[in-house]
């Protein structure tokens, strides 16, 4: 098993340093230019070639990439253009932000869709069925940015129940818990709604063909009731897919968080990541890249792993 | 002698494209207490409808009618709980397919012991003590290794002996094999059919045994009702049905098991024809299309089921002429 994850994380070191190579191409052949962001009403051509000098931008490409891949193999992210902080500690200050809202929201999803799906492949067919499918498609269909600015206008505007975005009250003079979990509810709220629906298809579609399977019919032929028939005979052979897309959901989870962050101004790696790509800021840019790529192998790592936990066929 | 089982005018009807059509038609048989009854008949005609009709296991969408007594009983009456505590505890089912039956995700021992629990109120550790004797009394080597395993890691064989396992292991009153055997090899089947008979011997179980062969029914059963396209065309004595068959239909199952000692040994000789699809049931005889000796009469009348000895009865106009 330990061997299988070494093995594993060694395999996936060329396709990280292949990611790193793609986005830093694209991110320099994209238009604009960090050093006019930067210096904006003091732009002068003088200014503009001694600031390129300093950042290094004066160098070819690939030499700015080995120097970039260089310092990263020591453990050095970098410098931000824009924040002139480094690229490391601006990660970790974000970094908890989006953790909380992907996990929390991703573990309810998850949950929610494994009962949702698995209750309407048992009433296949059914009213309810019927009716969850259709809100499951409506949700399904919405892009999550879009999907936050109409919960931004319901609950904040029309009902000014829940704050409109950032992570504190900055009029309180002591936000406390309460006013911080009031401003996680709509972002988790935002990446719930528009994860479950798909999933809830997900299982919803595999736990019909489990519970066609034989072995549901010797489990009611024990004598089994059909809550257990369902959720301990059909349902840990028919969440196999879901664990592949709890695999694949962590880094689509934070690019959708990208979005969502940004209409609710959230101060996570998403908004990080939006604001370096606006300020042409590389190092930000390359430093998230490198993240994502990280958070994608080990999703699926993890999913690999749960695989062979749920199911004793799979052994590595 | 009790009966344990009295199915009087079972039918099962399906939706198929908004109609309904009869997959079991007007079946009555009875199974006496210790009795092995043999359900016999080629694939299709409605043996296992019949019996997973009479335990409730049929999709929702099946119509049934008719009474299916168990110890006085009507199981079709029956509230879903009343089913919960009959199922697995008093009647015990086994199916054709083993390699597909168990529960892969699950270790065996969880499995077998999963069914004691259910309806027995045991310690965890009872449990599987009962469980490992079970399975030392279904012949597996080494029963405690094989409580750590999964079904993949287990052979056909091996697999059906659990099977028998979970369904005789609260002693049920009714064992229902539905071809157990169809899936193994040949001499797994023996070791298997022996198996079955020392345990309902023990553990005095009537069998109601569901199969194709009739070299299993010869071995293991008492009396033999045989079906065909949903109905039962002959009944009786298993030694009646061998050597005083009355119906065209077992006398065709007869001809048709490949023999090693006649002469013509090149020929097997088969029934012509299939079985009438559910949607096209001819009117007379059932049978009729594929019998040698069909008459005019076969054709237009569907023959009732006639007694034409002590515990002997057919559907065959054949036995009204000879009457007449």
């Amino acid at each position: 098993m330990i061997k299988y994850i070494i093995r594993r994380i060694l395999e996936s070191i060329p396709t990280v340093i292949g990611v790193t190579i793609i986005s830093f191409v694209l991110i320099h052949i994209v238009p604009g230019n960090p050093v006019r962001i930067m210096l904006g009403n003091h732009y002068t051509p003088l200014r503009a070639a001694e600031l390129t000098k300093t950042l290094g931008l004066n160098k070819p490409v690939w030499e700015q990439y080995f120097i970039w891949l260089g310092n990263l193999l020591q453990g050095n992210f970098g410098f931000s253009y824009t924040y002139e902080k480094p690229v490391a500690s601006l990660m970790l200050q974000a970094l908890p932000h989006t953790i909380i809202i992907v996990v929390v929201a991703v573990l309810l999803a998850h949950v929610f869709a494994v009962f949702l799906g698995s209750v309407q492949a048992y009433f296949e067919n059914s009213k309810f069925d019927q009716i969850a499918t259709v809100i499951n498609y409506f949700f399904y269909s919405m892009p999550s940015f879009w999907l936050a600015v109409l919960l931004v206008i319901f609950f904040s505007i029309d009902l000014p129940w829940l704050p409109s975005g950032g992570i504190v009250n900055t009029q309180l003079s002591n936000p406390g818990f309460g006013d911080w979990a009031k401003h996680l509810i709509l972002p988790i709220a935002t990446l719930f709604l528009v994860s479950v629906a798909g999933w809830a298809r997900y299982m919803r579609s595999s736990m019909r063909e489990a519970l066609l399977q034989d072995y549901v019919r010797t489990a009611r032929m024990k004598g089994s009731r059909e809550f257990r028939v369902i959720f301990i005979h059909a349902l840990r052979n028919s969440i196999l897919p879901l664990i592949t897309l709890f695999g694949l959901s962590l880094p689509a989870l934070l690019s959708g968080a990208l979005f969502v962050e940004e209409v609710f101004n959230y101060p996570g790696m998403g908004l990080l990541y939006w604001d370096a790509v606006n300020a042409r800021d590389y190092p930000i840019i390359m430093g998230v890249t490198v993240f994502v790529g990280l958070v994608t192998v080990i999703g699926n790592l993890i999913a690999d792993i749960l695989y062979g936990l749920v199911d004793p066929r799979i052994q590595y | 002698m009790s009966e344990v089982l009295n199915i009087t005018s079972l039918s099962v009807e399906f939706n198929i494209n908004g109609e309904y059509y009869h997959a079991v038609n007007d079946v009555s048989f009875h199974i006496n207490a210790g009795e092995t009854l043999g359900l016999v008949g080629e694939s299709g005609c409605g043996k296992s409808v019949t019996s997973l009709a009479l335990v409730r296991l049929l999709a929702k969408s099946a119509k049934i009618s008719g009474k299916a007594l168990y110890n006085g009983r009507n199981l079709l009456d029956l509230s879903l709980e009343e089913m919960h505590q009959i199922r697995g505890k008093q009647i015990g089912m086994i199916f054709q397919e083993p390699m597909t039956s168990l529960n892969p995700v699950y270790k065996i021992g969880s499995q077998i012991s999963e069914t004691l629990r259910l309806h027995n109120k045991i310690s965890n550790d009872e449990a599987k003590r009962q469980s490992l004797e079970m399975l030392r009394k279904v012949g597996i080597a080494r029963p405690e290794e094989i409580m750590e395993e999964y079904p993949h890691q287990l052979s056909g064989g091996m697999r059906q002996r659990v099977m028998i396992a979970i369904a005789m292991i609260n002693n049920p009153q009714l064992l229902i094999a539905d071809e157990p055997t169809t899936a193994l090899d040949v001499t797994i089947q023996a070791q298997i059919l022996d198996l079955m008979r020392n345990l309902s011997r023990d553990f005095k179980t009537s069998l109601l045994l569901i199969t194709h062969d009739l070299g299993v029914v010869a071995e293991m059963c008492d009396r033999v009702a045989v079906m065909y396209a949903g109905q039962i065309v002959e009944q009786g004595l298993v030694d009646d049905i061998f050597f005083n068959t009355n119906h065209p239909y077992t006398q065709g199952l007869l001809n048709a098991i490949p023999k090693i000692d006649v002469q013509n040994k090149d020929r097997l000789q088969p029934i012509v024809g299939n079985v009438p699809s559910l949607t096209r049931m001819p009117k007379g005889c059932r049978f009729a299309t594929r019998c040698p000796h069909a008459m005019d009469r076969c054709k237009m009348e569907s023959p009732p089921l006639m007694e034409i000895r002590e515990n002997h009865q057919s559907r065959c106009w054949l036995n009204d002429a000879k009457v007449v």
